[in-house]
């Protein structure tokens, strides 16, 4: 069975707080984080986010930490990047390789950590959203802000059928690594080619199966919307307008501030 | 007596777009609230048959009728059938493409154009029937195979069809959900509802169905009750099938002469019988039968409480759910009449609660069964107190 992120979003302490509020309030922490011009209130997201997603949503540090890691190892190496290529002021680093002046300079460095902080400020705010709000009140939400119908029974469609796909996908993975498929490299690329070709095939047939599963039922262009979920209470929404306004102030008065 | 045919289907072929033949042939009618299982092996034709009856399939010769009504291949006439004729698939994940158990049992009643209200209703009360009352948000692939099958069942139901056809009901599924989606569907039945199944397990197949229409190649092979068909050991070779269970011992009890009758049981039961005809000596235990709708936990609690030497069985999904939120331990879940009944032989009692008004069919079979075998047993219908 798979453990995805999904399953967490079902199931977590922020479940039946109201998406509405929790959509805003990771939305609006990302841009505070990408508006910011000091790595301050970014920092400020990313710590708050972390705690609210650990001990209010409940999802187990060691899970967030690892999905952390990912698009964390990214940030390092473009920060890095950005470290070395950038600006001016006085170099912090020299590293002379093949006579090639390779140098940190206070500007690039101050640069690669503001680019470090709102990456990892954006992506706290990110996974508290994809982490409490599942996909269902996400669509609600969507048709409450007039986006046209057909995309969200589209999107909501094929959400369905991710899962009927990962677990097709991972029984042909399965019946291939039994027969070795995956012996050697040449051999797994031919499995990963018969792969993806048996699912496309499956994922039309399977369309086929569904336009008649709808037939059966006098499918006539409509699809249900979930009902709305929970209203956030006037308590939550001051709670969250408080915090927004003190990651703003935050962001306005450090504007100026250096970490170097 | 008249009998109103509510499926009748008159010379029908079809053949696939390549010309093979799939169906050749067939003439079938059925009567209104019977409960029809089309047994044969894979490739027999039985699922292009029942896509057929809800006018997915349209025949290439011959004509299938509904109600007395030839069907009709516009769109209005069609969602009209389809409607009356429910179809439940092999593979739930056909059949639930909606993101939530609520959007998906509500697709059918939303698509019917009914009002927002009264899609609700019938959600809710589809849901209940089927016992997932509190599932509404969750999506299908956090559900079990059973839960599948009666989320698939239940948006069947919020449609309220006349006939419902449930392509191989219990395939992929462990005994105890199977047994009781084939129990839902025989309390659906009691309710009115036309059953057509389709499947290759003859077991169920001779327990569950009043009639086997026997399928092979296409054709229409032999059409009866169930022993007619299932005592035919030629016949069931020639259509890749075995005799089940109960018909293989009674045939091989009766060649020893051990038993003697004409007809095969039905079931354990019916068997048990066969060989004990009147070895009764002991006195015989009684059978309680208790209507729990409406009953709150602390009631059935004390009432439990106070029939502690019974043998406790629930019928019905509203009294299984009852008796799980009272924590209480179950001898049985399905086949519960029989299984007390049995039990009365031997001296035991026993309590059935029941849900649905399902009491009259309860007393009717037991009082059924008492004429027919001599055996005089009580069934005692516990008054709200």
């Amino acid at each position: 069975m798979h453990n995805l992120l999904d399953d967490y979003a079902l199931d977590n302490g922020l479940r039946d707080a109201s998406p509405h509020l929790k959509l805003f309030l990771g939305l609006a922490s990302m841009i505070i984080c990408v508006s910011s011009s000091s790595p301050l209130a970014p920092l400020f997201v990313a710590l708050t986010m972390s705690l609210a997603t650990v001990l209010l949503a409940k999802i187990p540090g060691r899970i967030y930490s690892r999905l952390l890691l990912v698009p964390l190892s990214f940030a390092l190496l473009s920060a890095a990047v950005v470290a070395f290529m950038h600006g001016g002021g006085t170099p912090l680093i020299q590293l002379p390789l093949l006579g090639l002046d390779l140098a940190v300079r206070e500007e690039g460095a101050e640069l690669a950590l503001l680019l470090l902080a709102r990456t990892f400020g954006g992506m706290c705010s990110l996974y508290f959203i994809a982490l409490t709000t599942p996909m269902i009140e996400i669509f609600a939400t969507l048709r409450s802000l007039c986006i046209p119908s057909s995309i969200i029974e589209l999107s909501m469609m094929i959400y369905r059928y991710i899962f009927v796909f990962l677990d097709q996908a991972a029984r042909i993975h399965s019946a291939q690594v039994m027969r070795l498929g995956d012996a050697r490299a040449r051999s797994a690329i031919n499995s990963f080619a018969m792969l993806a070709s048996v699912l496309f095939l499956r994922s039309w047939e399977q369309g086929e199966r569904l336009v008649l599963a709808m037939d059966c039922r006098c499918y006539d262009g409509k699809l249900e919307m979930m009902e709305q979920a929970a209203k956030a209470t006037g308590r939550q929404m001051l709670a969250a307008a408080a915090y927004l306004a003190l990651a703003s102030t935050i962001a306005v008065l450090s504007r100026d501030a250096s970490l170097l | 007596m008249a009998m109103t045919a509510i499926i009748e289907i008159r010379d029908l072929s079809y053949s696939y777009g390549d010309g093979t033949l799939a169906l050749k042939d067939i003439n079938i009618s059925l009567e209104e609230g019977c409960k029809v299982a089309l047994v044969g092996p894979n490739g027999a034709g039985k699922s292009t048959l029942m896509l057929m009856i809800n006018g997915i399939l349209r025949p290439t010769s011959g004509v299938v009728l509904f109600a007395g009504q030839p069907l009709q291949y516009d769109a209005a006439s069609l969602r009209a059938v389809r409607r009356a004729v429910g179809m439940v698939f092999q593979n739930s994940d056909d059949q639930l493409f909606a993101p939530t158990v609520y959007q998906d049992v509500a697709f059918g009643p939303t698509n019917l154009g009914y009002p927002a209200e009264k899609v609700k209703r019938y959600v809710g009360f589809a849901l209940q029937y089927v016992g997932l009352t509190g599932y509404e948000r969750r999506p299908p692939h956090h559900l079990s195979g059973g839960e599948k099958k009666r989320v698939a069942i239940a948006g069947i139901l919020a449609m309220e069809p006349q006939v419902m056809i449930l392509d191989e009901p219990t395939s992929n599924l462990d005994p105890a959900s199977s047994e009781e989606i084939m129990e839902m569907l025989d309390e659906l039945n009691q309710g009115g509802k036309t059953m057509i199944i389709s499947t290759h397990d003859v077991d169920l197949a001779y327990r569950w169905a009043d009639e086997i229409i026997l399928m092979k190649d296409g054709e229409l092979v032999r059409r009866g009750c169930g022993p007619d068909v299932f005592m035919d050991g030629n016949l069931l070779r020639e259509a890749r099938l075995k005799p089940p269970l109960v018909v293989d011992i009674y045939q091989e009890l009766a060649s020893r002469g051990i038993l003697s009758g004409s007809r095969p049981p039905r079931n354990i039961l019916e068997l048990c019988d066969l060989l004990q005809p009147e070895g009764r000596g002991r006195p015989l235990g009684k059978i309680y039968i208790w209507d729990v709708d409406g009953e709150d936990e602390v009631q059935v609690i004390s009432m439990i409480d106070r029939m502690e030497n019974c043998y406790k069985g629930a019928m019905g999904t509203g009294a299984k759910l009852l008796a799980e939120r009272c924590g209480i331990h179950l001898d049985f879940t399905y086949g519960v009449i029989d299984k007390c009944i049995l039990k009365a032989l031997i001296g035991k009692d026993s309590l059935i609660m029941t849900s649905g008004g399902m009491v009259e069919h309860t007393m009717k079979r037991i009082s059924d069964y008492s004429r027919e075998s001599g055996a005089d047993i009580e069934a005692v219908k516990i008054q709200r107190p």
